[in-house]
């Protein structure tokens, strides 16, 4: 396939070697005799008007990825080819395990076929095979004739492929290649003993590997959904009501192995297949399980609404798929007459923070859990609400109630004030040298003169977090002429620790 | 089979709908057992309401100046943890980002202190005012709730009385406290039912420190009442009792500014908060 019938070939480049080298060219390159790693110079003598630019590995990540995720089509299972640089013959390369697959799209031939053709309409030209290992298939793909191998063949057929098809390091195929073996046939009837001497254990692992002797599992890119339903669309859906429509008939569809199971789900994802092989995720939480339809739509309604842009639906979404990632079991509570269901929360709680949380984003509905330290603003931290089990884990994290009326024996003064500054601003303060209390600070280009101090309360710095050098704070509650009430700090101690120590506004007191 | 299912599903709604009924029943009768309808909890301050404190109604707690959001807070979450001891659900506090920036955020050892489990607490904090909004209009909505109290900066043009009297709606409808906490604002109409203003006071002397921090106090006035009158008091909050206790004025160093009429010029342009000097 070739875009650009009357340019010149074109080639990627990279540093490589100390030279600049050729890392891809195109299929008119390659016919003219443009090979990759050949030198930027050696080629250019060839095509004096060779179109050249930087390689972008990145990009080609990227675009991998972006394919990975478009063949998430065909199954839960795909995997990113992750072999090293030097591995002869390694480039791009995914792995789908279709077991259980095939049949949805019409058998083995018409799913290759499919999955290349598409491939092709969008522009990338792919090779690949059908097998019953990794490896051998890895091997068809690139040096093969036939694309699908009937189960139990490949055993056969891989021993006329040559020896560069079992994934092996560029050296040891060539010291194999100066010893006469050439294809696969000639390594698989020699004794084992003094191959594994000769060349080491991965030889033989490959070799067993590609044959089936040895179980080799590939790593999906992504963990495989507890339950999903998908529908195929002939003619390819745009319009978010009916996107909407879709999700809520594909959650009606998981409802009933929902029932079965008792569950509900805690994670979704509704994955979006555009005509152009772009894949759009919307992944939401929910608070409690859920499995009712409506209320899964309305998470999806809600994340929707909460993007900044509009789901770009280009030429259409010809798949739509539902994916329960996680789920939890149900609870069922029933409410006495009076309607308390021994929970603080009920149903309606769970479900407003779900909305809250599909619009804004999880990670800004929040709650507060305590934390066991000293210093304020590490004393707490935000984390999701969780209702049910999760809460019912977190019952062990409590409160300290300072100021409780039951034990009596707390404080009788408000020692923490109840709006606190997420980072200590510096304020400019006159104190007494060396521990005494502020006499006057400036804080927002204001001076505030204080009549009334309390403190010093010292908070040591905590030295396993901080490290050497860390300063411990004196608290002062101070109050102004006015009455503001505020909670200072003396950062180090004088003489001790530093010889300026620094004042820091830190919360405002009622 | 089918048919079976569909017959059930409308079964379990209907019972859904009676639960939900008895609930929202079941909260105003327990509330008013316990008396915490109805009651402020200063004997002074209930004398300004004709039917008693309307706990289940739109408020707003206001301070003109940002350095004073932690007495509106602090009077907030006393008010709060009086009025709720009976009531069980949460208190969803959302927060207008705009206020971060400059008036730090919620220190749960503080609110602890006046009475306020933390725990209750989910706090929410959109990224923008619109669905700051929507957030709390959808937190009105939920039946389950004790609370809503929504931190807003200054006086917003989307936030008017049309949003407002919805989030009165709501609150009456189902049975909720719900609270604007206006930091840095000017008096506005809007649809609430008691507007307070709050604004710091020297604390008493410390009878054992020279120079400690007594009692804290504070000088609240109640700007609008929809039902009753207005009025102006300086309270204290009583650590032992854990509720706010009216100070009798003559005790006060120094006497009340007037607060139904206009003292003296009025003050000229707005007092606004600098940038942050670090």
């Amino acid at each position: 396939m070739n875009g650009r019938p009357d340019a010149p070939p074109i080639a990627a480049i990279a540093k490589i070697k100390n030279a600049m080298r050729l890392v891809a060219v195109d299929a008119c390159g390659h016919m003219a005799g443009l090979r990759t790693e050949q030198t930027l110079s050696d080629a250019r003598a060839l095509f004096p008007d060779l179109d050249v630019f930087d390689h972008d590995a990145q990009a080609d990540a990227a675009l991998l990825a972006a394919v990975a995720a478009w063949c998430d089509r065909y199954t839960p299972l795909v995997a990113l080819e992750r072999l090293p640089e030097s591995v002869s013959g390694s480039c791009a390369g995914l792995f789908l395990d279709i077991s259980g697959c095939a049949h949805l799209f019409g058998g083995e031939e018409a799913m290759l076929a499919d999955v290349t053709a598409r491939l092709r309409v969008g522009g990338l030209m792919a090779q690949a095979a059908i097998a019953d290992t990794p490896g051998a298939a890895w091997a068809f793909a690139r040096y093969g004739e036939k694309p699908v191998i009937a189960p139990g063949e490949h055993g056969k057929d891989l021993l006329d492929l040559p020896l560069a098809g079992l994934r092996l390091e560029g050296e040891m195929l060539d010291m194999l290649r100066k010893l006469g073996l050439r294809t696969v046939g000639c390594i698989a009837g020699l004794p084992r003993a003094p191959l594994a001497a000769r060349f080491g254990n991965g030889l033989l692992l490959r070799l067993d590997q590609a044959l089936g002797r040895v179980e080799e599992a590939i790593s999906p890119r992504l963990p495989v959904p507890e339950l999903s339903s998908e529908r195929i669309f002939a003619e390819p859906i745009a319009l978010q009501e009916d996107i909407e429509r879709t999700a809520a008939q594909l959650a009606g569809n998981l409802r009933q192995r929902l029932d079965e199971r008792q569950l509900g789900a805690r994670q979704l994802e509704l994955k979006l297949f555009r005509v152009d092989g772009h894949v759009v995720t919307i992944a939401v939480r929910a608070a409690s399980p859920v499995y009712h339809a409506d209320r899964i739509v309305t998470l999806f309604r809600e994340r929707i609404a909460g993007f900044h842009e509009d789901l770009d639906a280009g030429f259409g979404f010809d798949l739509i798929r539902l994916n329960i990632v996680e789920s939890e079991p149900r609870q069922v509570e029933q409410a006495d007459l009076g309607g308390n269901t021994g929970k603080n929360h009920g149903e309606a709680f769970s479900s407003l923070v779900d909305r809250l949380g599909a619009r804004l984003g999880t990670d800004r509905v929040q709650r507060f859990v305590a934390a066991d330290t000293h210093i304020p603003e590490r004393s707490y931290s935000l984390v999701a609400p969780a209702t049910g089990r999760a809460a019912a884990a977190d019952q062990a994290v409590f409160w300290r109630e300072d100021g409780a009326v039951e034990d009596g024996g707390g404080p009788q003064v408000l020692t923490r004030p109840v709006v606190l500054f997420d980072r200590p601003e510096q304020v400019e303060a006159v104190a007494e040298v060396p521990d005494g209390p502020p006499i006057r600070f400036h804080w927002r280009k204001t001076l505030y003169k204080i009549t009334r101090s309390e403190g010093p309360e010292r908070i040591a710095c905590e030295w396993w977090r901080d490290g050497r050098g860390g300063h411990s704070r004196d608290y002062f509650r101070v109050e102004d002429e006015e009455g503001h009430r505020f909670w200072i700090f003396r950062q180090g101690l004088f003489e001790r620790e530093t010889r300026n120590p620094k004042w820091f506004m830190h919360g405002l007191f009622a | 089979m089918q048919g079976n299912r569909q017959r059930m599903e409308v079964l379990q709604n209907a019972v859904a709908r009676i639960d939900r009924r008895h609930a929202a029943f079941a909260r105003h009768e327990r509330l008013r057992a316990d008396g915490g309808a109805g009651v402020f909890g200063i004997d002074a301050v209930d004398a300004a309401f004709k039917d008693g404190f309307p706990v289940f109604a739109l408020h707003e707690v206001r301070c003109s100046l940002t350095r004073d959001i932690g007495a509106a807070t602090g009077f907030l979450a006393g008010l709060m943890a009086g009025r709720m001891k009976h009531l069980q659900g949460r208190i969803v506090w959302i927060c207008d980002p705009a206020c971060r920036l400059d008036g730090g955020q919620l220190f749960p050892a503080g609110l602890s202190m006046f009475g306020l489990d933390p725990a209750r607490l989910l706090v929410v904090r959109p990224a923008d005012l619109k669905t700051a909004l929507w957030a709390s209009d959808e937190a009105a909505k939920c039946g389950d709730l004790a609370g809503v109290v929504f931190q807003i900066k200054g006086n917003q043009p989307s936030f008017d009385m049309t949003a407002t009297r919805r989030l009165m709606l709501k609150a009456q409808h189902n049975g909720l406290f719900v609270c604007i906490l206006r930091q840095g604002g000017d008096e506005e109409a809007n649809a609430a039912a008691t507007r307070w203003h709050v604004r710091t006071q020297p604390s008493a002397a410390d009878p054992h420190l020279e120079k400690g921090i007594g009692l804290l106090r504070l000088e609240l006035t109640l700007e609008r009442n929809r039902n009753g009158h207005t009025g102006h008091w300086t309270i204290a909050w009583n650590q032992l009792e854990h509720g706010f206790e009216h100070v009798p004025t003559d005790y006060v160093d120094r006497p009340a500014a007037p607060f139904d009429r206009p003292d003296g010029a009025p003050q000229m342009g707005q007092v606004m908060a600098f940038e942050r000097a670090s």
